[in-house]
């Protein structure tokens, strides 16, 4: 499929041909233009029964349950699910934060892995899987405003632009996702499942603003919350200035005396996602960037295959 | 603060080496780009006041313990209770002990006198601070240098019963400071603040205190005061003893005064006592008890036979029990027949003459033989001189062969009263010559005069004599250096004398009528001659009493070589060499010396604390005040308390900088979708 380029550093196709068992599916129906894999809010023609209609007339005669005549004798028509395809909106966040790492390299490279380098091996593989199902896929980066975005698409020449997308994507500047949340939730007209792959540095209120927004717009939304373990930890013994990758100066501190109050404000902080989570009905899932992400990706796509997406 | 190793202060910048340890480790911090900044942003601004108390103190704490070990190397000392006085190790000492009696006044309930407890510390403080010259000053003329630990054992750092002259001593001092350049000096001072010893009335302190000041080497002084009063002190003293013949056998007549005077010299308590007073003449001892009432009881012609013996010269002591201050609890007197009062009168008028061989011809008492001798200027070299008591001369000054007799009479303790010649009186005597008559139109009445001293002094009553009461007409003017002691008002002197306090007095007016009225308001002239025939009679006496110090070491050291005289009586502990610094009773050529304190020791009070201090002012000074018996040594090393001072800086530097207790469990990392 992409044999004329470069092999895509964020794809491994071990990983991709292990999930590729496994659908990626929405968990509302969503409104497509083709047929597909998933549900749709109109009756269609699928093998799914949906339910018994009264007959009104001009009603498709063959749709018409002659069985259900010949008990009740009332004239009833026979409804099927529509399946549909999805609109895939990957929302990457590529602000100046998700440039940091502390996990070890990457394979070949003496760089760590940070968090953008992360959060390509989840949209790559996601935008792959829901090409191969026939859903389009489109692809926003999202720094203080929308820096580039690509609309859904079905063409696997348009998955070839979406990788692009996300091999250029460089982190920079300030993080306005939840003002490029709101903006998306204005311009994806059509339902999707927006997938946001963010560190979420951001007030948890004005997050929880945006992502009202996207429920309110009856689009699907799952969020990858990546964090780096150092994040959390802040293990540093010496004095340190913290130069901020967004731009905001730099904080000199000695760790050692702030950690226990840099620890009360993170945990401060995620009690009060944990809040929004529940309180949003959210698909969040809270990843460490020291974990396997191949485990990130199969958690999800079986949780939502099963259903049981984090509401 | 002294210190024995001040070099080793150098380091003390070193006291901020923590602060520039920090200083670098803030420079050599780590850059670390950082995503989380609003974690680490809300954890700055939870930074709490105790956290920055704490860095401070852990700084300060440092510092203070690189502090302690830098001055615990330097050695400090420890001055008592003043341990605040800057300097360091002095390269000369200079030691100026006050020996006198009152400073063997003791605290009953301790050990030592004032003067060996201020010696020992002394001594103890000089070998810690072990300065390149220790010099010491203990009345002589000259410091000798002495090793700091002979001060304690050193005879001639003794009790002496002469009263210490703490100006003198400083003057010696500071001449061998600047005559040796010495480098640092340390005077230091041991006395209990007497005002005799201080002679604070006197002047030339001022010129004193300049000259330290202006000396270009730094001199500290350092005043270790005994100055507390030890009470119940009791001081016997015998003022007068006299023979008398009485129904063929002779009496010796003895007045003693008891001062209820503590060792301090302030007045004692006014209950009433019984001491006894012992008296020993040749091996006899006769003891009277004294009723002691206010503060000076007078036992007043005490008679003590003597039996029927040809000797009329002999010496006997008075004493009184142990009290705080054994120095004044006996004195010694001698007696002897008096001396025929033998007075030379030389004088070219003879109105004049007439009035001088009467005044000086009539005895203070019966008993007494008084003769004047009229002796022509040309028969001088014949005269008397030997056995005359002084000399009243009218005429020009004596010069030449005649100024050479007077000044070898003066020279053996003769009184000698010049009165101006009528003309001439060109010549010149001892710098001082006969100026210009002064004729007043208006009789002249004195009006100053000196009544504490000298021969105008008030009686022994305390009565002023009338020197005011003389009319003067003319008067002669004195050119020369003369110390007025009594003036008229328009400041011309009527009674002058030397300076050098050689017995040589000028009167510049006449016994004549159309002069004065010396001679018909004969009193003045009458005390003035007598008191100066009985000054001159003293070197005369068979026995004689005098006040330990300068003159009892003319007297004892005279002419004749110290050698000669033998003592005869004496404080039964050992005395060192000096001459006439011991009390005791002394012979030579059948002549007898009582050596006694001064008066002044019984009577003169001390120096209030800031008057002590004033003295001081502008010099690098510091007082210590010590305690008689008191075991402390001034100055110790207290090294061991800054090492102290460091390790408790230090544990509380360990103590505060350990870290806070971290948190043991990350904040939730598992993921929350996947738990969900």
């Amino acid at each position: 499929m992409f044999s004329d380029r470069q092999p895509r550093a964020f794809l491994d196709p071990a990983v991709l041909a292990r999930l590729a068992g496994v659908p990626l599916l929405s968990r509302r129906p969503m409104v497509g233009n083709v047929s597909g894999r998933h549900a749709s809010p109109h009756r269609g023609s699928s093998v799914e029964f949906a339910e018994y209609r009264k007959y009104v007339p001009g009603d498709d005669l063959r749709r018409l349950d002659w069985r259900a005549f010949g008990r009740s004798d009332r004239y009833y028509v026979k409804e099927y699910e529509a399946d549909t395809n999805l609109r895939l909106c990957l929302v990457l966040d590529t602000s100046g934060s998700m440039a940091y790492g502390s996990t070890g390299p990457v394979a070949g490279d003496s760089q760590p892995l940070t968090k953008i380098d992360y959060a390509r091996r989840i949209c790559g593989p996601l935008a792959y899987l829901a090409s191969q199902q026939g859903d389009a896929v489109g692809v926003s980066c999202a720094a203080e405003e929308i820096v580039r975005t690509l609309p859904p698409r079905r063409s696997p020449a348009h998955l070839r632009l979406v990788f692009d997308v996300l091999e250029e994507a460089r982190p920079q500047g300030t993080t306005g996702l939840p003002e490029v949340l709101h903006e998306l939730a204005e311009t994806v007209r059509q339902r999707a499942l927006v997938v946001v792959v963010s560190d979420l540095f951001v007030p948890t209120e004005d997050l929880a603003g945006a992502f009202g927004h996207l429920k309110f717009r009856r689009h699907d939304v799952a969020v990858f919350h990546l964090l780096d373990p150092q994040e959390i930890g802040f293990q540093f013994q010496r004095p340190t200035r913290f130069l901020d990758l967004e731009g905001g100066g730099a904080i000199f501190a000695d760790p050692v005396e702030i950690a226990d109050r840099y620890h009360t404000a993170v945990n401060a902080y995620l009690e009060a996602i944990r809040q929004l989570v529940l309180e949003s009905g959210i698909d969040y899932r809270r990843v460490l960037t020291d974990e396997p992400y191949e485990q990130v990706l199969a958690r999800f796509l079986v949780g939502r295959a099963a259903g049981r997406g984090l509401r | 603060m002294t210190f024995l190793q001040p070099w080793v202060l150098a380091a003390l910048p070193l006291i901020g080496l923590p602060l520039i340890i920090h200083l670098i480790n803030q420079r050599r911090f780590q850059t670390v780009p950082w995503a989380a900044t609003m974690f680490l942003a809300a954890a700055k601004a939870l930074s709490s006041g105790y956290s920055r108390l704490r860095h401070w103190l852990i700084m300060l704490l440092r510092m203070l313990a690189v502090a302690g070990v830098i001055l615990a190397i330097g050695r400090p000392l420890s001055r008592g209770w003043l341990a605040l006085a800057g300097g360091a190790r002095p390269d000369t000492a200079v030691v100026i002990l006050d020996r006198s009696p009152s400073m063997q006044a003791r605290d009953p309930a301790a050990p030592g006198t004032k003067l060996a407890t201020g010696r020992r510390q002394l001594a103890d403080s000089l070998e810690t601070l072990a300065p390149s010259r220790c010099l010491y000053l203990g009345g002589g003329d000259r410091p000798v240098e002495i090793p700091p630990a002979a001060l304690d054992d050193l005879p001639e750092a003794g009790p002496a019963a002469a009263a210490a002259d703490i100006p003198g001593m400083l003057q010696a001092a500071y001449d061998h400071i600047r005559e040796n350049a010495a480098g640092t000096a340390e005077v230091w001072i041991c006395s209990d603040g007497r005002a005799n010893d201080w002679a604070i009335e006197e002047g030339g302190w001022a010129g004193l205190r300049d000259a330290f000041a202006k000396l270009p080497q730094q001199v500290r002084f350092q005043l270790l005061a005994f100055d507390d009063p030890v009470p119940g002190n009791l001081a016997v003293r015998v003022t007068e003893a006299r023979l008398e013949r009485r129904a063929g056998t002779r009496e010796l007549l003895v007045s003693v005064a008891v001062s209820r005077v503590d060792a301090a010299g302030a007045a004692g308590g006014e209950e009433a006592a019984t001491v006894p007073i012992r008296f020993e003449i040749d091996g006899v001892t006769t003891v009277v008890d004294l009723e002691l009432s206010g503060r000076e009881t007078i036992l007043a012609n005490h008679p003590l036979p003597l039996g029927r013996g040809e000797a009329v010269r002999g010496w006997g002591r008075v004493s009184i029990p142990a009290d705080p201050c054994a120095a004044d609890n006996e004195f010694y007197f001698v007696f002897d027949e008096p001396a025929p009062r033998v007075t030379m009168v030389v004088a070219d008028e003879a109105a004049v003459e007439r009035v001088l061989r009467l005044v000086a011809s009539i005895p203070p008492s019966k008993e007494r033989v008084a003769r004047g001798e009229l002796v022509p200027a040309s028969g001088l070299a014949t005269a008397p001189w030997d056995e005359a008591a002084a000399l009243l001369w009218q005429g020009p000054l004596p010069a030449g062969r005649d100024a050479e007799l007077v000044e070898a009479f003066l020279a053996r303790g003769g009184q000698v009263i010049f009165f101006p010649p009528e003309a001439g009186g060109g010549t010149t005597f001892a710098g001082v010559s006969w100026g210009d008559w002064l004729d007043f139109k208006e009789p002249q009445q004195p009006e100053q005069w000196r009544p504490d001293a000298d021969l105008l002094a008030n009686t022994v009553a305390g009565n002023a004599l009338p020197v005011g009461e003389l009319e003067v007409r003319r008067v002669r003017g004195l050119n020369g250096e003369v110390v007025p002691l009594a003036s008229l008002p328009d400041g011309s002197p009527l009674v002058t004398r030397l300076p050098d306090g050689r017995g040589v007095y000028f009167c510049t007016t006449l016994p004549r009528p159309q002069d004065s009225t010396l001679a018909s308001e004969g009193i003045v002239l009458y005390a003035l001659v007598q008191r100066a025939i009985e000054r001159g009679l003293e070197p005369l006496a068979g026995a004689r009493q005098v006040a330990a110090g300068p003159e009892a070491s003319l007297l004892t050291a005279g002419e004749q070589g110290e050698g000669r005289w033998r003592r005869l009586a004496g404080p039964s502990e050992p005395v060192s060499a000096e001459g006439g610094l011991h009390a005791g009773v002394y012979a030579r050529e059948g002549r007898l010396v009582a050596v006694n304190r001064p008066l002044a020791e019984d009577t003169a009070g001390i120096l209030a604390t800031e008057r002590i201090d004033g003295l001081f002012r502008g010099l690098s000074y510091t007082r210590i005040t010590g305690q008689a018996g008191q075991s402390d040594s001034i100055v110790q090393e207290i090294w061991r308390a800054f090492l102290i001072a460091m390790l408790l800086a230090l544990v509380g530097e360990g103590l505060l900088s350990l870290p806070r207790r971290r948190m043991t469990s990350r904040p939730p990392a598992a993921p929350l979708g996947a738990a969900a």
